[in-house]
């Protein structure tokens, strides 16, 4: 056997998997794996030899460390789209792309010099524009793309950065060089998700990783952080990832970065310019912003002066930047050098700055703004591709982009051949590309070769850039690898850069910005707050609906079966409505239909993940503001929730419909429940993002206990019908009246434990109290000596609950069904949770959007 | 001829407005048959922060935030203008327009560069086949620019209605050609989209025009408007002035404010608030001629 190829057709039968008649490698086309002679190259043999002793259980294992790390990171590629959640997992294929690191320097060095050329030239065209005015770059390239933004002319940009994090989509053509496809200068996307499967892979395949010696991503991340920050002239800068909303399809990534990096995520309307400065709205306050990583194109972000449609930016952002309070990464108009017309001109332009050549080519690609190059496209379009350039990006989905040669009809040739005569400024033609094809995995039992790019992320330094080692690779299953491939892949990969012996890098530390010991978290974003009180009130309306539901299900079962006693059955359905799990017309038909019926409407409840108004809709919101605060939880409190929230989407799959099973289900969650609520007091500091959390749970729970004692408590007998162990159950005070009164519940004693006792942790006047506590915590203007308006509201309720003689309440008077006293008791209680919710919301969550002031719609000319 | 100018406006919020950014467009700029001899530009309430500069048109803009209170705001600008007729324009004797292309390849001289920027699709200008077809008519090979664009105003004057209240700032040059109505901006922008299909620059000027009252009535004060045309670049002619609303060609009478690649450039307020409801804007405008020895 060939020593080169120690791992082909070893004597173990597993390693079939890579016998080579089961990769077979593609003729024309370069393989990363396998080289020309058919031997595997170099940089892959041990790695291979390592995969290949993999035996079935340790590739079972892998792949399900893999779903599970998944799983709990919640990596969804498509967040919700029109409202509608229909997030996409994101695909992963754990073998890596390995690439070794004479190559890797290589690519390096090319990559490098290019993100400084095209810093460059976003410097002269935003600028003096010398290459227009000696006629390096014909005037249509810039003036003709929509991305070059009028206003941002001549706005300084701190130490002539332009480019503080760009992206290279890269290719190997056959005879083994890279190629540059496209430059992602506006906000690539794509380095939160290479960060993602790194950490994945590497916890996969731990031995592979270690013993393959791989260079680490996490430098990379901090280099950026560190020299970001340096662009700010304050010592304790404020940076934020600018997002457009959790509506995005890249929001995922977007909070992905803001945790790894520690800024804070934010939209347009969670700031505010003032006095030309740029403030984030914090429940502290208005906090000047110095630094913006954006995730939001350009043209969107200043709805003053740039695209005025926009309600994603803030109004005056470019004037904060004029006044050199803020430094944006990228710049505003970055976009410019994103454009493939560009791609033909960096030869000359290389030369130009630098007196050399480009290190790395671009794809071979024509643009049809001048002369020559359009005659070569319009007599060579059947082996081209042709692509619409110099659309403005927010358009890009609304017009069909990229014309495949070899595939248009005679129509569709004849039309486009028209358009690209009159308007040829806005096409290019570009060569098509046969990339290199590696091996994919999927789990399975064999390797095959698929197409694959690759995207590379640069981030700027003091002297010039730094490139990620690593990146997001990209495969094509679908496509047949010998046809021609030119849609991006549709699984990805982590890349595998090997080190050499002495590549071990210390970890920077800061030099200019020196650590501020902090307290208490003062930054937090008035969204952030909002989301968090939100969180708390769904946490707990979650909590009381799976309690609700555990004690109705036990009620239908066993000794303390439900007997089709009719007020017993309409009592829990009316339970059912008033948690809005029933309409009232269900719940009718319910009660007639009997014990069966009511059972029946239970298990949709719990079990059918489509039900609206089933237990799963609850579940989603809790799961729903948990993504958008995440950032604030701890990752075992986000694991927690993560579990809770896909029990019932898990149970439903085995459809374990016995009453067992609900049980046991409802169980879970209930330990679930417990388990968040230990992380939260036990772990979360006690910021005011705890606070606000907790004063969500706090209002909430007054709301639903209100709601209890009204059902079961206001009229009839409570005590001779059961409604009163079941008030105690679900308030979950049952050991505490028991050791106390160890009696027969009476409602008397009931409704002081549940109203009045302060001592009691489920009461309602304790819930006010905390809820008093926490939001005299929060930051407040300083007034005279009254109380504030949340303090008299508390203060009345407390003192009305306080003096009402429980003993009276409690009886009913003769010829009325109704205890008045206590239903006014109640009504003035759901009042003030009501009033308190508006007032922290008046207070604290100020993010509301700036309106468009618009000028006379037409003008009214003289004909 | 001398003029005196006075563009008002007024936006009256339903509720008051915590914090208002505004940029302006309504400083006079000057060029070399127009020149300014007093302006000023008066905001109420008084902006906290007010800072006044060129665009990249060399438009004077206005940037201001008002960080009081208010439930309205008024804009006001005077200005004294001195505009001198042009030079008597010979349409036949400019270069043929399919000679335009071939000219303006390689050019590097700043006259030329500067053409080029109005040479493209711009987010209200969008050129499309239809108005290729729609401008070729005007257009026989070899035809002088200067009298296929006369041409062009001539036909939209004849064949469009003018119609206010049809159309608003967004409506998209392919519906102004196909319903055949609307205002002065629409004609503009829709010989501005017909030249550049052409490869022809041409730029939008929005600006004011001398209204003469029926015979036999007096003028009335504020009863103008702000009004827009066109400007054509021709080689050696430079830019020329062509209002397909009046199917003229602009002499002393059109008062020139503002130029950009459309009325997105020029726009003379936006404004984003935070606070105060509805609102609607008032504006008077009015243009008067005045005698030399009254402002000496």
């Amino acid at each position: 056997m060939d020593s080169l190829m120690p791992s082909f057709a070893s004597e173990s039968p597993d390693s079939s998997i890579l016998a080579p008649m089961n990769y077979p490698p593609q003729p024309d086309t370069f393989d990363e794996l396998i080289g020309q002679d058919g031997s595997v190259r170099t940089h892959w043999q041990g790695f291979l030899k390592g995969f290949s002793a993999l035996d079935d259980t340790d590739r079972q294992a892998a792949r399900e460390t893999a779903e599970r790390l998944l799983k709990d990171d919640g990596v969804t590629y498509l967040a919700g789209q029109d409202g509608q959640q229909s997030d996409r997992p994101w695909q992963l294929d754990l073998l890596p792309l390995l690439i070794s690191q004479e190559e890797w320097t290589q690519l390096e060095a090319g990559l490098i010099q290019r993100a400084r050329l095209l810093n460059h030239i976003l410097s002269d065209l935003y600028g003096p524009q010398q290459l227009l005015k000696n006629g390096t770059l014909p005037p249509a390239v810039v003036f003709g793309n929509p991305q070059f933004l009028q206003p941002c002319h001549n706005v300084p940009v701190q130490g002539g950065t332009y480019l503080h994090f760009l992206a290279f989509d890269v290719a190997r053509a056959p005879d083994g060089q890279w190629w540059v496809l496209r430059d992602r200068t506006e906000a690539p996307t794509g380095a939160g998700f290479a960060l993602e499967n790194r950490i994945i892979a590497s916890r996969a395949l731990p031995d592979l990783f270690d013993e393959t010696g791989v260079q680490r991503l996490s430098s990379f991340f901090q280099t950026f952080s560190h020299n970001f920050l340096e662009f700010s002239q304050r010592d304790d800068p404020l940076a934020v990832v600018l997002s457009p909303g959790p509506q995005n399809v890249g929001y995922f990534e977007h909070a992905y970065l803001s945790r790894y990096l520690g800024y804070p995520v934010v939209e347009g309307s969670d700031m505010t310019v003032r006095d030309d400065r740029l403030f984030l709205k914090t429940v502290d306050g208005l906090k000047p912003v110095d630094l913006v990583l954006r995730r939001l194109y350009s043209d969107l972000c200043d709805p003053l002066e740039l695209s005025t449609e926009s309600a994603l930016g803030i109004p005056g952002l470019l004037q904060s930047i004029r006044a050199g309070h803020v430094t944006m990464g990228n710049a505003l108009g970055s976009g410019l050098v994103d454009s493939e017309v560009l791609l033909s001109f960096l030869p000359t332009l290389s030369q130009f700055f630098f007196s050399e050549g480009l290190k790395i080519p671009s794809v071979a690609t024509w643009w049809c703004g001048q002369a020559q190059e359009r005659a070569y496209v319009l007599e060579n379009m059947k082996r081209l591709m042709i692509r619409q350039v110099l659309t403005p990006q927010r358009n890009l989905s609304q017009r069909r982009l990229s014309s495949f040669g070899p595939d248009l009809t005679a129509r569709d040739e004849q039309e486009l051949r028209q358009a690209i005569i009159r308007r040829g400024h806005e096409y290019v033609g570009r060569e098509i590309v046969s990339p290199s094809t590696t091996p994919f995995w999927g789990g399975g039992d064999q390797l095959r070769p698929v197409p694959m790019t690759l995207r590379l992320y640069l981030t700027a330094t003091k002297d010039g850039y730094t490139v990620m080692p690593g990146g997001l690779a990209r495969v094509s299953v679908q496509s047949d690898p010998r046809g021609h491939w030119h849609e991006p892949g549709d699984f990805s990969k982590d890349t595998w850069v090997k080190s050499g012996p002495f590549d071990h890098q210390p970890v920077v530390a800061p030099a200019h910005h020196t650590l501020a010991l902090r307290r208490g978290g003062r930054d937090l974003p008035s969204r952030t707050a909002d989301n968090l009180f939100w969180l708390g009130r769904y946490i707990e309306r979650a909590e009381a609906a799976i309690r609700l539901l555990r004690s109705l299900f036990l009620r239908t079962s066993g000794e303390a079966g439900l007997s089709d006693e009719p007020e017993t059955l309409s009592r829990l359905v009316s339970l059912l409505v008033m948690q809005k799990h029933l309409s009232p017309r269900r719940a009718k038909r319910a009660v007639k239909g009997g014990a069966d019926m009511v059972e029946a409407e239970l298990r949709t409840i719990l079990f059918d993940p489509d039900s609206p108004d089933g237990l799963a809709t609850i579940l989603q919101n809790v799961r729903r503001t948990a993504e958008l605060v995440r950032h604030r939880l701890s990752q075992d409190t986000w694991n927690i929730l993560i579990e809770l929230t896909s029990v019932p989407k898990d149970w439903a799959r085995t459809k374990g419909q016995r009453m067992d099973d609900a049980l046991r289900l409802l169980s879970r969650m209930i330990q679930h429940l417990a388990a968040v609520n230990g992380m939260v007091m036990e772990n979360m500091t006690r910021s005011y993002a705890w606070r606000f959390l907790e004063m969500g749970r706090r209002l909430e729970r007054v709301r639903h206990l209100s709601k209890l004692i009204r059902h079961l408590a206001s009229r009839g007998t409570p005590e001779e019908t059961g409604a009163l162990n079941l008030l105690l159950e679900l308030a979950d005070s049952s050991i505490t009246y028991r050791t106390r009164y160890r009696a027969e519940a009476k409602l008397a004693a009931v409704l002081d434990l549940l109203l009045a006792d302060e001592t009691n942790p489920r009461s309602m006047i304790f819930q006010l109290h905390t809820f008093e506590t926490h939001m005299n915590d929060l930051p407040h203007e300083e007034t005279a000596a009254s109380l504030n308006p949340a303090q008299k509201i508390i203060t009345r309720v407390c003192t009305d609950i306080r003096l009402t003689d429980m003993i009276q309440m409690a009886e009913l008077a003769k010829d009325s069904k109704v205890r008045a006293s206590l239903v006014r008791l109640l009504k003035e209680i759901d009042q003030g949770v009501y009033q308190l919710s508006e007032i922290v919301a008046q207070t604290y969550f100020s993010h509301s959007l700036a309106q468009r002031i618009s000028g006379p719609q037409w003008l009214e000319g003289i004909p | 001829m001398i003029y005196q100018v006075t563009h008002r406006t007024t936006f009256d919020y339903t509720q008051p407005v915590a914090i208002s950014h505004h940029v302006l467009r309504l400083v006079f700029r000057n060029h070399p048959r127009q020149h300014s001899l007093r302006s000023s530009l008066t905001i109420d309430p008084s902006p906290s922060v007010r800072s006044d500069g060129k665009d990249y048109f060399g438009n004077p803009l206005t940037h201001l935030t008002i960080e009081t209170p208010h439930a309205a705001l008024v804009v006001e600008t005077q200005t004294t203008v001195d505009v001198e007729k042009p030079e008597p324009i010979h349409l036949d004797q400019s270069l043929p327009w399919d000679q335009m292309t071939d000219q303006l390849q390689g050019a590097t001289d700043d006259e030329m560069l500067d053409a080029q920027q109005f040479l493209y699709d711009s987010p209200y200008v969008t050129i499309d086949d239809d108005t290729y077809d729609f401008v070729l008519e005007c257009f026989p090979p070899g035809r002088p620019i200067l009298a296929g664009i006369m041409d062009l105003t001539s036909r939209i004057y004849r064949d469009f209605t003018y119609e206010g209240g049809v159309t608003d700032v967004s409506t998209p040059v392919k519906d102004v050609l196909m319903t055949r109505k609307g205002v002065c901006q629409d004609f503009a922008h829709l010989a501005i989209a017909a030249l550049r299909s052409l490869g022809l620059p041409a730029r939008y000027i929005s600006g004011y025009l001398l209204t003469h009252p029926p015979e036999g009535q007096e003028k009335l004060v504020g009863a103008d408007a702000s009004h827009a045309w066109l400007s054509a670049w021709c080689p050696s002619l430079g830019w020329i002035d062509f209002d397909p609303t009046n199917n003229c060609i602009p002499s002393d009478e059109h008062i020139t404010l503002a130029w950009g690649r459309d009325y997105g450039d020029v726009s003379p307020i936006n404004g984003f608030m935070i606070g105060g409801g509805l609102h609607t804007p008032t504006v008077s405008v009015d243009v008067s001629p005045v005698s030399l020895p009254s402002i000496i």
